[in-house]
């Protein structure tokens, strides 16, 4: 392991730096929420409903109640009041499920929970769970997989607030599109997929009869306490949310689902801390997923390749009470210059749990099909898809009227072809073979949002040397711990191993949720501003507090540097370091406290802000076995400034290493007949494993967006899952001259292939 | 917070005192109990369990080694990989009391910040993790990969940890950091 040698000069930004939170994670040292223990503490393991539509008729707990060591089965009638939580604008309170737990006897999807054992041990509360016995009148479930839209207004409510349908709409794209020289009209399907991080999710919830304390591996903290508070009755204040390392969450876990308030509800009627921990199973059922979804792509074009029309009708299906809406259409109206564009969308309810944002919720799904449609329109006017793209770049967000902060989408595709090697690629399908296999070549662009959320920090710089920063944010495994020492050290001079990070708890300064790839691009400005006060907090007491060698100046005759005080006219050499400083002066520490505003509320934004990339994807088809495996795939990415290249390229292959899950593996399959998800577990639900994982290159352009904040730092979690599996079903043609619309690719799409090897 | 004290919730129901009194005639749950002796990480534990309980809850909940992670219980993501007797096994899918007399290494006696194991060295250096949940399982397996008849080359690497689970997908990096400390011990042996 390469040992960090700092120098106070050195500034970390933009250097390769192992996480510092590494040797915890390595050694089973890091607590994630379920890891933690109290005295006292009972186990629940809720009884989910084995129907997903109709009534629960009777509910018997009588036998389960006197099993040994059961301490309670809680229902609706005995669990106590839990309140409806409501959105608090502009950006708390938010929830996909709104139905408190146990409200009602009405059954709307499989595996909703209607009852919750508790125990002395978890095995005592899972034979609890499993000996209540339920009774249900059932109606047929409706997860039907054919999307037709709901009749519902042109404005309806979401999870986020009221939104129009027509989400998007300039010039006359009916009228262009009839008149088009080449067209493309083509509906693509992308299934229910479900997050499955590794880490099951889980609440442990005491109650002190004031305080509420979660132990809970959140996304966002402030927002879970803001529903909890609701849910409970109380002032925030008397909601604490604690999460210190969070197993990944890819959208399940940013908004609360109800078997928190269900822990919670037990910890206050019995008096004792409650840990609920989901199976696998419920995290198919209870936690939200993808939703599926059903896009037309309308495309008219001239014959040299210019669009001149684009329209997409999408719509997701969603729960029977929510209000999820899948914005397929987030990057449509900006990716490419089109003079004539609509985008409209609907929904569709079904018999199933709350969908909820997974991992580049709407674009993802959204670029399978705009970028599937870019792909067949190059085949159809036989030019190269990277020239179409080229032909069709957009001087300005044609959608907002306003110019781009920073767009190097060209770039990208003319960086990531020549790494591939693009230009030796043979268009016709199944002419390019390789050791006894048919090679295919693809590639797709995607972009995603950039910007800020609001966020507050605090540093403190201590008189031995050492900082400690402090911000209510979350590190989901991108590396959040690591950027905030970074940051700190940049502006500090404290070398990296000096300084202290605290996230994850809603006793700190209110941070931004980890979700939307916008943590880090909100953190910088808020950090940067508590580290400039806490310095300006340091010359004050240089010049004021007895002991200080420099009484007889003022602050404006200091300066800062390199994690040294020193009088502007003798120099850096003559200055003394903070601790030095803070020891004369008899003080432990100064303090600074920093704070940004978001930039997504903005009525009227004066730039269009988004992350670029490209993906170049080679797969290998061996007709003989019918295997289809993506071999490589290199990917460009216009991101901003990166902070930590070593965290940031990891990044971006997990996010590969999703896309290939997307393309070939992952589907959520509800049963018609009782309407559960039936693959509810790892081995059926099939996940990219080590072997998947194609050959990887990420290469970052690196220019700064200083729009978004003073480092021009933009978030990545994100844009490396858009469009790597329109990449792949485009590779998949070119190999076999099957072209697949509904994701994921099966063996059995591919038996039509007439191409051998 | 001038409200605070004003503020407790809806009064305890009583259910709770219900619960006190179940604790005071000593929990059922423990008479039924069985006396289990393990062997983990070089130390004995005399425990009394449900006799259903599995390794990796009898670790993570007895023991208070919390490095296992559970992350299925069915055997299918390899977060909760331990080595009994040098081999590594799922601990989900096994019965505490059926273990007694086997030698149980976990992640807590592999390596501890301060004295890290090659292999752990090599995830944090070749950031061979994201978001850490699948890590320990992945190092248990890699440390038994070690002495695994396992060939040189990656392939054969990401085929023997295709057991475990990475949904973060740090899979490249993984491969990185087994092979750089396979090569180095290589080296080692060859010098
Ligand atoms: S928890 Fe044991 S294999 Fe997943
Ligand atoms: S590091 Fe997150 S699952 Fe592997």
């Amino acid at each position: 392991m390469p040992t960090i040698t700092e120098t106070a000069t050195t500034s970390p930004i933009g250097r390769q730096t192992p996480r510092i939170d590494g040797p915890f994670k390595v050694s089973g040292t890091a607590m994630y929420a379920s890891d933690f223990n109290f005295t006292g503490l009972l186990f629940a393991v809720p009884v989910e409903a084995t129907i997903a539509n109709g009534k629960l008729q009777k509910l018997d707990a009588s036998e389960a109640e006197k099993m040994p060591g059961v301490r309670a089965i809680f229902h609706r009638a005995n669990i106590g009041k839990i309140f409806r939580s409501v959105l608090q604008p502009p950006n708390s309170g938010i929830a996909d499920e709104r139905r408190p737990p146990l409200a009602d006897d009405v059954i709307r999807y499989y595996g909703q929970y209607v009852a919750i054992a508790v125990a002395d041990t978890f095995e005592a509360a899972k034979a609890a769970a499993d000996a209540v016995r339920a009774t249900y009148t059932k109606d047929k479930p409706n997860v039907n997989l054919d999307l037709q839209p709901e009749s519902e207004p042109e404005a309806v409510e979401t999870t986020h607030g009221r939104l129009k349908r027509l989400q998007s709409e300039r010039g006359d794209p009916d009228k262009a599109f009839a008149s088009a020289q080449v067209k493309v009209d083509q509906t693509y399907v992308t299934p229910a997929e479900t997050h499955n991080p590794i880490e099951l999710q889980g609440t442990i919830a005491m109650w002190d009869g004031q305080m509420l304390t979660i132990y809970e591996e959140s996304q966002a903290v402030f927002n879970l306490r803001s529903v909890l508070a609701q849910m409970f009755g109380l002032p925030k204040e008397n909601v604490r949310v604690i999460t210190k390392f969070v197993g990944s969450g890819f959208g399940s876990k940013l908004w609360p689902w109800t078997h928190c308030a269900l822990a919670c509800a037990a910890a206050r009627q019995l008096g004792k801390p409650v840990k609920l921990v989901l199976s696998r199973r419920m995290m198919f059922q209870s936690v939200g997923h993808r939703p599926r979804t059903q896009q037309r792509v309308r495309l008219g074009a001239t014959n040299e390749g210019k669009l001149v029309s684009l329209m997409q009708d999408y719509l997701n299906d969603l729960d029977i009470l929510g209000g999820y809406h899948e914005n397929c259409g987030e990057s449509t109206s900006y990716f490419y210059s089109v003079p004539n564009l609509r985008v409209h969308w609907g929904r569709t309810r079904r018999n199933i749990a709350s969908p909820t944002p997974m991992r580049g919720p709407g674009a993802v799904p959204g670029l399978f099909a705009t970028e599937s449609a870019m792909n067949e329109l190059a085949d159809q006017l036989k030019i190269d898809p990277v020239r179409l793209r080229e032909l069709n770049e957009p001087k300005i967000d044609e959608g907002k009227g306003i110019p781009f902060s920073s767009r190097h989408y060209l770039e990208c595709l003319q960086r990531g072809g020549e790494r591939f090697g693009w230009a030796n690629r043979n268009a016709e399908v199944g002419s390019m073979k390789r050791d006894g296999s048919i090679l295919g070549w693809g590639m797709s662009g995607a972009a995603w949002i950039a910007g800020r959320f609001p966020a507050q920090a605090s540093v403190e710089l201590r008189d031995d040397g050492s900082a400690r920063v402090a911000c209510g944010t979350q590190d989901i495994g991108t590396g959040t711990y690591t950027i905030l020492a970074q940051l700190v050290s940049d502006k500090t001079g404290v070398p990296l191993n000096k300084i202290e990070v605290v996230l994850g708890d809603t006793s700190l300064p209110p941070g931004p949720i980890s979700g939307g790839s916008l943590v880090t691009g909100s953190i910088v400005p808020a950090v940067f501003d508590a580290a400039d006060n806490a310095i300006t907090s340091l010359l004050t007491v240089a010049t004021t507090e007895p002991g200080s060698p420099f009484g007889n100046r003022t602050p404006d005759d200091l300066a800062f540097e390199a994690g040294r005080v020193f009088a502007k006219a003798d120099g850096l050499a003559k200055g003394v370091s903070v601790s030095d400083l803070l020891r004369r002066t008899n003080m432990r520490l100064v303090t600074g406290s920093g704070k940004s505003e978001g930039t997504l509320d903005e009525k009227k934004p004066k730039v269009s802000m988004h992350s670029y990339c490209c993906h170049f994807v080679e797969v290998t088809w061996q007709p003989a076995t019918a295997r289809l495996h993506v071999n490589r795939v290199v990917t460009v990415i216009d991101g901003g400034r990166i902070i930590n290249p070593l965290a940031g390229r990891n990044q971006i292959e997990g996010a590969v290493v999703m896309g290939v899950g997307m393309a070939l593996l992952e589907h959520t399959i509800y049963d018609p007949q009782n309407g559960a998800p039936i693959n509810s577990n790892l081995a059926d639900y099939l996940m990219a494993v080590n072997a998947d994982a194609p050959l990887m290159e990420v290469h970052f352009l690196d220019y700064p967006d200083t729009d978004v904040n003073p480092l021009g730092a933009r978030g990545i979690g994100e844009i490396g899952l858009a469009g790597v599996a329109a990449a792949i079903t485009a590779a998949t043609y070119h190999a076999t001259g099957v072209r697949v619309r509904e994701l994921p690719i099966r063996i059995e799409d591919l038996l039509t292939s007439s191409i051998l090897a | 917070m001038a409200g605070l004290l004003t503020t407790a919730g809806p009064a305890i129901t009583t259910l709770a005192q219900r619960s006190e009194k179940a604790e005071q005639e000593l929990s059922a749950a423990t008479k039924d109990a069985i006396p289990v002796t393990l062997h983990v990480n070089g130390q004995k534990h005399n425990l009394r369990i449900d006799p259903r309980t599995t390794l990796l809850d009898c670790l993570r909940e007895h023991l208070h080694l919390t490095g296992s992670k559970k992350g299925c219980d069915h055997g299918q993501c390899g977060a909760c990989t331990v080595h009994v007797n040098g081999r590594r096994m799922n601990s989900c899918l096994c019965l505490a009391a059926m273990y007694q007399g086997d030698e149980i290494t976990t992640i807590e006696g592999v390596g501890q910040p301060g004295n890290l194991h090659p292999i752990q060295e090599a995830f944090v250096a070749h950031d061979a993790y994201q978001c850490g949940y699948c890590t320990c399982g992945q190092i248990m397996s890699a440390v038994a990969l070690l002495s695994e008849p396992v060939g040189p080359e990656d392939a054969e690497v990401k085929e023997f940890m295709s057991g475990n689970i990475c949904r973060c997908g740090a899979y490249q990096n993984i491969v990185e950091a087994i092979q750089s400390v396979r090569q180095s011990t290589n080296r080692q042996k060859a010098g």
